[in-house]
């Protein structure tokens, strides 16, 4: 596939313009950046060429508004739609765009998570073929990965080319997904994510936030906990992201990805995250300089100092994982019984088994859900967790005994886990000693 | 070579990862590199005990700055943290700067070519992500004549091999924008044999031949006079291991007998100071004569000419280095590099691919481990196994690793027997 001149529109979010970058670089494509106004775009431009630390691709990168777009688009390979996550916003665009489209453009959408179907529908039938997802994720730099959605109507063999395209020049980890609500990065990903904000408001009187994120932090297999990973995107992304699952789909985890109650207190007082200068988290900027971390304690409903948690379970995986010893770290979370270690065990069991389930429903093969984790959120790929436990015998063994009967009684695991592969990761470097 | 010296694999680490942001330190990549070693050359734990009951193993450590990085000295006993086999076995640590791997293996070969020991590992490795760039740049400061070369000058070795550059442009009276154009090339040419190298530090990253000619730009800093960024290899995190084994060891214990050998060897110091190495190679046709006297001696021991070598991993600390080395294999005349890069002869699929790996521009340079890395990529192109990066066509490969600003020179050729 020959993609010489690409146009995103919306050049100027936060995706907008990565992704702009990364067409300028790898894809050595000529990019339109358009934006409401010019000077957004320019803007956008210099962004651009540092997020992939190349300002010889400035040459590729032109700040263009939508007042342009005939011209633009007449040119165009490639069109990427990169505009407010809104399907109203989405459609008027399209129809904006519509007259312009020159036969056989790609025309691919960075939604991460509004139906491909719906969204596809927008279009005429001649030009429906060639529209599809392109969901990467942020900063794509540095995240490769790159979630293809084709609707019903998008060409199999335009789907090839552009999965070709994406993996061979813009050195994407391409992974095919249904047409299901946030596709399945964030589909699994906020699952584990809401879920430990709903253990948060369960054990509230543990700590809540900073305690259920001292569970599940690095050394389970992730560079952030998930709260501060929450906090980091912004409650109301994860709140828009969990809506979407919550009210689209039915599986045995629906009741996961419903938000709890003081995360929506906080979003209704813009209380969102690190973006809006407080949400789980609160990080003061003292006058000289120094910071102080809090939280927020959902019992006393206010900010406190962030606890140093130290449990004898984290600890031990800790000194283990420091020196390498991989196996004596998981038996020592195996055969540790305290709240901790046993909230700590149930989350990662549930995460291969969500993930590997939903692999089989809106996967491309039962790798994707390693493919997606690993490279969109760099977080342990759940077929190297099962490798981790001591393979898949072991991973059914110990998931029969740590997690709950009622959990149980919903899935058959011996069935789901039968035909599970070794992974194609190594687990070791997702292991954290810290 | 009456007692051929058999190479029987081994492995190395995702020179991507950042040990210290993992939280984790040398005993967990020792442990790392060698368990994935051994598994790949089918020995255990328990074999390492037998054999050396009976004396015939022994382990050769090859580290540059254990000291400054990680506040570790007597590295060559740190196997026996990694396992209870090692103890009671011979290991020692042995130095030269970035060559310190080639020192390494010579002194495994050479105990095995003396009969001493009948099998040997050699392990490389070097953390250096537990400082920032400028510290680093200081404790590498330490390969050169620190005193008179480094102390007090920020980066001192792109500075070095920035006067390498001047002075070939000097020597040759190139054309300076043609010679920066050829480094830039180079550059580009390890950046993309990366991307198909799964243990490659760069392989994410992006990199093209505008971007590795916009030198002196905010995202490709000028460092060492003409030499920018793009020109220099990057410090990273690794240990490499691989396994020696003498012809009688072969012989009497494994099955099969396809393991490619050790066929030459070279090895000269040259003066220590940069300076003083122009001096005296003002006489020669070469720029760094000692460097082309470590390849000749290699193909006289050898009994080969660079006719005979499929492929090349060089020593490309810097651009610089790369280009000197072209000429220093013989691929071209002594001022004449620029024929090779520009004829496309160097790349992946030119008749001489120099660096298919990605070299240390491209995979990332962990100081001590370079030099075993550039052996064990010999390795695997030779026995079929370099996966996405294997050649076509890699019967003999050649290595060239330097120490300092080319003071240390070693070259080993490995190929099918």
């Amino acid at each position: 596939m020959d993609i010489r001149t690409v146009t995103v529109i919306g050049a100027n979010g936060t995706m907008g313009c990565n992704i702009s970058g990364i067409f300028a670089s790898f894809g050595e494509a000529k990019v339109y950046m358009v934006c409401r106004n010019i000077e957004d775009a320019k803007k956008a431009r210099e962004k651009a060429k540092i997020s992939v630390r190349a300002e010889a691709i400035g040459k590729n990168l032109i700040p263009r508004t939508y007042e342009d777009l005939e011209e633009c688009l007449a040119e165009s390979d490639l069109i990427f739609e990169s505009v407010k996550e809104d399907i109203e916003i989405k459609k008027d665009v399209y129809n904006r765009i519509i007259k312009y489209i020159k036969p056989n453009t790609i025309i691919g959408t960075g939604t991460s998570g509004l139906s491909i179907n719906e969204l596809s529908e927008c279009f005429d039938e001649s030009l429906r073929p060639y529209f599809l997802g392109i969901h990467m994720y942020n900063p794509p730099y540095y995240m490769t990965l790159c979630e293809v959605i084709p609707s019903k109507y998008t060409d199999l063999k335009i789907l090839k080319e552009v999965k070709e395209y994406l993996k061979s020049n813009l050195l994407r980890k391409v992974v095919e997904v249904k047409d299901e609500p946030a596709f399945m990065g964030n589909r699994i990903g906020f699952q584990f994510i809401n879920e430990a904000l709903q253990y948060a408001e369960l054990y509230k009187d543990n700590g809540g936030i900073d305690y259920i994120d001292a569970i599940l932090g690095p050394f389970t297999g992730r560079n952030m906990p998930p709260l501060m990973t929450s906090d980091f995107v912004g409650l109301d992304v994860h709140q828009a992201i969990v809506d979407n699952i919550y009210n689209n789909t039915m599986d045995y985890a629906h009741e996961t990805f419903k938000m709890p109650d003081f995360a929506l207190k906080l979003i209704s007082e813009q209380k969102l995250g690190k973006k809006s200068g407080c949400g789980l988290y609160q990080t003061i900027i003292n006058s000289d300089g120094t910071r102080t971390y809090k939280v927020y304690d959902i019992s006393s409903n206010s900010y406190r100092s962030k606890e140093n948690y130290i449990f004898p379970f984290a600890k031990q995986m800790i000194n283990e994982f420091k020196i390498g010893n991989y196996k004596s770290a998981f038996k020592k979370l195996i055969e540790n019984n305290s709240i901790e270690a046993n909230i700590c065990i149930q989350f990662m069991l549930k995460y291969v088994i969500y993930s590997i389930s939903t692999a089989k429903s809106i996967g491309e093969n039962i790798y994707s859900a390693d493919d997606v984790m690993a490279n969109g959120f760099n977080w342990v790929p759940p077929l190297a967790v099962v490798d981790a436990f001591g393979g898949v015998q072991n991973f059914i063994m110990i998931a029969n005994k740590k997690l709950p009967k009622e959990f149980l009684s919903q899935i058959d695991i011996t069935t789901l886990m039968q035909d599970v592969p070794q992974s194609k990761y190594d687990y070791r470097p997702f292991f954290k000693a810290k | 070579m009456e007692n051929n010296i058999y190479v029987l694999g081994g492995a190395q680490t995702d020179f991507e990862r950042n040990w210290s942001k993992e939280g984790k330190g040398v005993v967990a990549l020792l442990k790392e590199v060698i368990d994935d070693g051994l598994k790949n050359i089918g020995i255990t734990y328990e074999d390492i005990i037998k054999y050396n009951k009976d004396g015939k193993i022994a382990c050769f450590i090859a580290n540059f700055l254990g000291e400054y990085f990680i506040n570790q000295s007597h590295v060559g006993a740190l196997l026996t943290e990694v396992n209870p086999a090692f103890y009671g076995v011979p290991s020692a640590r042995y130095e030269a700067a970035c060559a310190s791997g080639s020192v390494a293996l010579d002194a495994a070969i050479t105990k095995l070519r003396a009969g001493d020991y009948d099998i040997a590992f050699v392990i490389g490795w070097e953390l250096m992500k537990t400082v920032d760039a400028k510290t680093c740049g200081d404790f590498l400061g330490r390969a050169a004549l620190y005193e008179e070369e480094a102390s007090g000058i920020e980066f001192p070795f792109p500075k070095l091999f920035g006067q390498l550059a001047d002075e070939t442009i000097k020597k040759y009276n190139l054309d300076e924008k043609r010679y920066l154009d050829n480094l830039a090339r180079i550059s580009v040419i390890n950046y993309s044999n990366a991307k198909r190298n799964p243990y490659a530090q760069t392989r994410k990253w992006f990199m093209n031949e505008a971007q590795a000619s916009s030198r002196g730009t905010s995202t490709n800093a000028l460092i060492g006079n003409k030499l920018a960024i793009s020109d220099c290899s990057q410090v990273t995190d690794g240990a490499v291991f691989v396994a020696l084994a003498s012809q009688k060891f072969v012989e009497e214990n494994l099955k099969s007998k396809d393991y490619p050998i050790v066929k030459g060897w070279g090895h000269r110091v040259a003066p220590m100071k940069f300076s003083e190495k122009i001096k005296e190679s003002s006489d020669s046709n070469y720029i760094l004569k000692w460097t082309r006297q470590a390849v000749v001696d290699a193909y006289n021991r050898a009994n080969m000419s660079v006719d005979d070598i499929d492929f090349f991993e060089t020593h490309d600390c810097f651009t610089s280095s790369e280009y000197m080395a072209i000429s220093a294999f013989g691929i071209t005349e002594p001022g004449c590099e620029y024929e090779a890069i520009e004829s496309n002869m160097i790349s992946f699929y030119g008749k001489k691919p120099i660096n298919p790996s990605g070299g240390l521009i491209g995979c990332g340079h962990p100081v001590g481990a370079s030099g075993v890395r550039m052996f064990l990529d010999l390795y695997k192109q030779v026995t079929g196994q370099a996966e996405g990066y294997q050649l076509n066509k890699a019967d003999n490969g050649m290595m060239l690793n330097i120490g300092g600003s080319a003071t240390t020179n070693y070259v080993f050729i490995v190929g099918k027997k």
